[in-house]
Parts: structure tokens; sequence; C-alpha cells
């Protein structure tokens, strides 16, 4: 009855904070819409609803095949098959886990679900948290989209080398606590076994009614990691609204300083990593090549709407880590670049 | 048996909720793919992503509806609370209650660009002058051997008004967002426009600007100034944004 209670804490009082906001902002924007006097106000509201849906609208159907890769993976993998094909050492775990994204391809929105999944299927942590840094890069659109923008090059290939290492490296720190109830929440650590005989009773075993189970299962995670999305995205679009990309660009010049605005900027655009070499195309000119290389490493790995997914998977001080951690070990590289290549 | 007969006579609250959020989540993305409004949000280089949204919405609408009318197939799934529910919901309730519009002249803080964003491409400088674009103008002006190389040409683009506080009676900025993947990246960029109408035009209308190109000075920059001859008001274009 006791352990019960710190299961059940999953509303975190700041989501509620930040939810209340975001409802006393709409409700705000529909007072002025009935009212049509204040206009800037209405205005402000009406460029933040613009914002926040084209983030939303662009991250959603990648969340919506996450979930249903997840839901897939609960009915059709087996928790022995995974275990079996386990690296024993934590660095060789992190190297797979690097890999695992070409089995799962799978973009920053909808790697969160899959792994939480693979981690109740009893994935290592090392292993699950280098999928979860390395996988929205390691996939074939991401190569293919970051070819298509950059061409084979240093881009290309410092961004693949730069986004494992530092996968590697925060991976095999995190995975260095030893039991995972420190670094996961429970509702994503590994099942006992009475839950996962409960999994499937009613079901059946056809192919059809696994499916059906299946899409079930996704749909849940959705909503589940969805509201995390959704918060992410009016946070994002709150912002941008009241930070002007203005006043990044006019900082961020130096090789120290262009990287370091340039990963304030991937975090705060929240883009998907499957377009955002595109965009970063757009800052050739203006920026740095070490910041261009970090913000293709640290974009995918870390921003406001997956940081908030994260606060659904992992305990709140690992959710720091995986912000921190892969922040500067990013802007070291970048500098480092920068440095080498004479800037 | 008792247990049982109470499963069934209980009607799936949540269940129905989250059928109902899936159903309309898809209907919202379709609306917006049926009336062009998805132009306001994304490049619709990457409309099929809402294609893909909306087949998956209504799948998963579906099996959850025929879930909750078949409680004995129902997948005996976790909690979702009200509260999560809710969050869900926000975006319907966000765009039920804002009308859609694309990023306009509000949304521009701190300045408007002079310079080309993106990867510069050859069809910028051989495509001839009055089929250019505010970005073509910026990207051939960008590469050009000197500013003055396009002196005189015609010039016909159009795009919203916006002024700089440094800016007269006689001129005004002629600009778009240029959108990479989606509003999230919008940037704006413009060119600035000087005719003895410009006084006439309000801030934030959009404009067609016809007239020629001059090389000049514009916030210690040369920049490609359009001398008007005609400056007509325009309806919002079904693009309004400009994909680099």
């Amino acid at each position: 009855m006791q352990i019960d209670l710190p299961r059940k804490a999953f509303p975190l009082p700041i989501k509620r904070v930040i939810f209340v906001l975001l409802t006393a902002l709409v409700l705000s924007a529909s007072i002025y819409q009935a009212l049509r006097a204040g206009d800037d106000l209405y205005l402000t509201a009406s460029v933040f609803a613009t914002r926040f849906l084209g983030i939303f609208i662009e991250a959603v159907p990648f969340l919506l095949l996450g979930s249903l890769t997840s839901g897939l993976i609960e009915t059709f993998v087996k928790t022995d098959d995974i275990l079996r094909f386990l690296p024993r050492s934590r660095l060789g775990a992190a190297l797979g886990g690097t890999l695992l994204g070409l089995v799962f391809p799978v973009c920053e929105c909808g790697v969160v679900p899959v792994t939480r999944r693979l981690f109740r299927k009893g994935l290592p942590l090392s292993m699950g948290v280098a999928f979860l840094l390395a996988a929205p890069f390691m996939n074939p659109i991401v190569f293919a989209s970051t070819y298509i923008a950059f061409g084979f090059g240093g881009v290309l290939i410092g961004r693949a080398l730069l986004t494992v290492l530092v996968a590697v490296i925060v991976a095999t720190v995190i995975g260095s606590f030893a039991d995972p109830r420190e670094v996961l929440k429970p509702t994503s650590a590994k099942a006992g076994e009475e839950h996962s005989h409960h999994h499937h009773p009613q079901g059946g075993s056809g192919l059809g009614a696994k499916l059906f189970s299946a899409l079930q299962i996704g749909a849940d995670d959705f909503f589940e990691m969805g509201r995390f999305l959704i918060l992410g995205s009016g946070l994002a679009a709150l912002l941008q609204t009241l930070v002007p990309q203005d006043s990044l660009l006019a900082l961020g010049s130096g090789p120290i300083m262009s990287v370091l605005f340039m990963q304030i900027l991937a975090f705060l655009l929240s883009v998907c990593s499957t377009v955002d070499s595109f965009l970063a195309l757009a800052f050739v000119n203006t920026f740095s090549t070490g910041a261009i290389i970090s913000f293709l490493s640290f974009g995918p790995m870390v921003d406001i709407k997956s940081t908030l997914m994260f606060t659904g998977v992992f305990r709140r001080k690992i959710v720091f880590y995986l912000v921190l951690l892969p922040f500067v070990l990013n802007l070291l590289a970048g500098v480092l670049i920068n440095v080498a290549l004479g800037y | 048996m008792s247990a049982e007969h109470q499963h069934h006579s209980h009607i799936d609250q949540t269940g129905w909720a989250k059928s109902l959020i899936l159903f309309g989540l898809g209907i919202y993305l379709a609306v917006l793919i049926v009336t062009g409004n998805l132009a306001n949000y994304i490049n619709l280089r990457f409309a099929w992503l809402a294609y893909v949204g909306v087949a998956i919405f209504f799948l998963l609408a579906l099996v959850n509806a025929y879930a909750c009318l078949n409680p004995r197939r129902a997948h005996s799934h976790h909690h979702i609370s009200w509260d999560n529910l809710l969050v869900v919901a926000f975006p319907l309730l966000l765009a039920l209650l804002v009308p859609s519009r694309s990023l306009g002249v509000e949304a521009v803080s701190g300045g408007i660009g002079l310079s080309p964003v993106g990867v510069e491409r050859a069809s910028a400088l051989t495509r001839s002058p009055l089929d250019r674009n505010i970005l073509d103008w910026l990207r051939a002006f960008n590469r050009a051997p000197t500013p003055a190389a396009f002196n005189g040409q015609p010039v016909d683009v159009s795009g919203f008004v916006y002024r700089e506080p440094s800016m007269g009676e006689d001129e005004f900025m002629v600009s778009r967002f240029t959108m990479s993947c989606c509003v999230a990246d919008a940037y704006p960029i413009g060119m600035p426009v000087r005719s003895g109408a410009a006084g006439e035009f309000a801030t934030g209308a959009w404009v067609r600007v016809r007239g020629e190109a001059l090389a000049d000075l514009f916030q210690r920059e040369f920049v490609p100034i359009i001398l008007a001859d005609a400056i007509a008001l325009i309806e919002e274009p079904a693009q309004p944004y400009l994909y680099p």
C-alpha cells in the first residue's frame, strides 16, 4: 500500500503551472477575440497560436509513428529476444544503442515512446540512453536530408561522429547507475512478471488480435507522450514569441559564442531532426562550421519538447543530466572544431 | 461474475474521450489540408506528414471506439487521466478559438533581414528579373559582382508592408517570412520600397510592388531598393511564406 503512493506522483506541479499558464493565454486570446478592441494582445496570442500549431502539426505525425512502433514492440517483441542479443559491457551496450536507430528509424518525438517501451522490456540503461540520443540522427531519413542539404563532406561526417561520441559518453555515465529505478520512473521501468502476464489475456493470439492490441497500446502511448509534446511545443512557441531570433543572431559571433548560441537556438526552436539540416543551411553564412555541426548534433538530442517528454520517462535528476551533458559536450566539440579550422 | 457484470454496465468515459480527441485531431488536420490553411503552418514540401497524421488519427480513433463498444476485446490498458486528456485536447481548443492565420507583420520582432537565407541557388541568378521573388532578389544581389549590377532592372514582387522606426513617409519594406520546415524557423526578409504613395499603405497590408531596382545604402548596407511605379493592395497569397 505504501509503495503505491510515489508511483502515483505523476503530475508534477511544474506541468500544472505551465498548463494553467497556457490555458490563461488561450482564455485571454478568446476574450480579446470577442472584444476585438485591444488589438495588440490579441495579435500576440494569434502569433503564439500559429507558432504553437506549426510546431505541433509538424511533430505530431512522428509521435504517432513512434507510438505505433512502441505498440508493435509491446505485442510482437518478446523480452527474452531482446536480452539474448545484448552486448555484455556497458560501453558495448552504448555503442550498440547508437546503432539501434537503424532498426527503429524514429526522430526525436518518436524515439521517446519507443525508448520507454524498450526500457519496460528490459533494455539496459546505457543502451537505451544511447539509442535515445543517437536515433534521431541515426536513421536513413535524416542521413538523406543532411546529405541533400550539405552534400557528402565535413558537416555530414562531423555530425555523425559527434552524435555517436556524445551519445556513447552520456550513455556510459548514466548507465553507471547500478539500479535502473534510480534513473527511470516506475512507469518506464521493467515490469514484474505478474504484470507481463496480465497484459495479453483477452486479446487472443491471432495476428489480427495482436495488431488490435498494438494499436490500442499505441493510442495510449500517444496520449501519455503527447501531453509532453504539447507542453513542450507550447513552451517553445511562447519563448519564440517573446525572445526575438534576431537578438540571438546578433550575439552569436566568435568561435565560442557562435556555438553557444546555435545550441540555445536548437533548444528553443525544437525543430524535428528530419528537417533541421534545411534549417541549419539558413545559418551557414552567419555562423561558424563548429556551430553548425553542434547545432545538428545537439538539436536532435535535446530540445524543449523532448526535454518535457524525457520527464515522462526519467526521474527529474536524470533529465537534468540528459540536457546538461549533451549541451556541454557538444559545446566543447563545436569550439574544438572551430579552433582546429582556425576561426 | 458480478465484477464482469459491472465492467459491462460501466460506460468507459475516458475511452470515449480518447476516441473523440483522436477523431477531432484527425478532422483538424484534414480540414487544414482541404482548406489549404496547412500552408500557414508548415512548408508544403512536408504536407505528406499531415496525410500520415490524418490516417493514423482516424485508425486509432476507430480502434479506440471499437474497444469501447466491445469491452471484452479491450486491452487492459492503464488509466489515462482527465488532466492528460485535457492537455492533448489543447491544440483542438486553440484551433477552435483562434482563427487560422499565417505569420504576418505582428510576428516580426527585432527587424527584418536584408540578406538571403538558405542555399544559394543558381536559378535565382538565371531567373528573369520579373520572376524573382524577394528571396531571389536578395540572393541574386548577394552574388552580384558589384551592387550596381541590377540597377534599372524591372521588379515585380509581393509581400506585406513593414516599417522600420527610422523610415520616412515615402518608404516601407515589402517583406515575406521565409520558412524551411515549419513556422518555428520562420524568418522575415524584405526589400525597402520608395514611393510618394508609400504612406497610403497600412503596415501589415499585403501589396504587389512594381518598379525598378536600385542599389543604395540602407542601414549602412548596400541593398536592392525598389523605386516603385505602382503599388497595389492584394489578397494574402495561398502560400504566404517563401521556401528557401
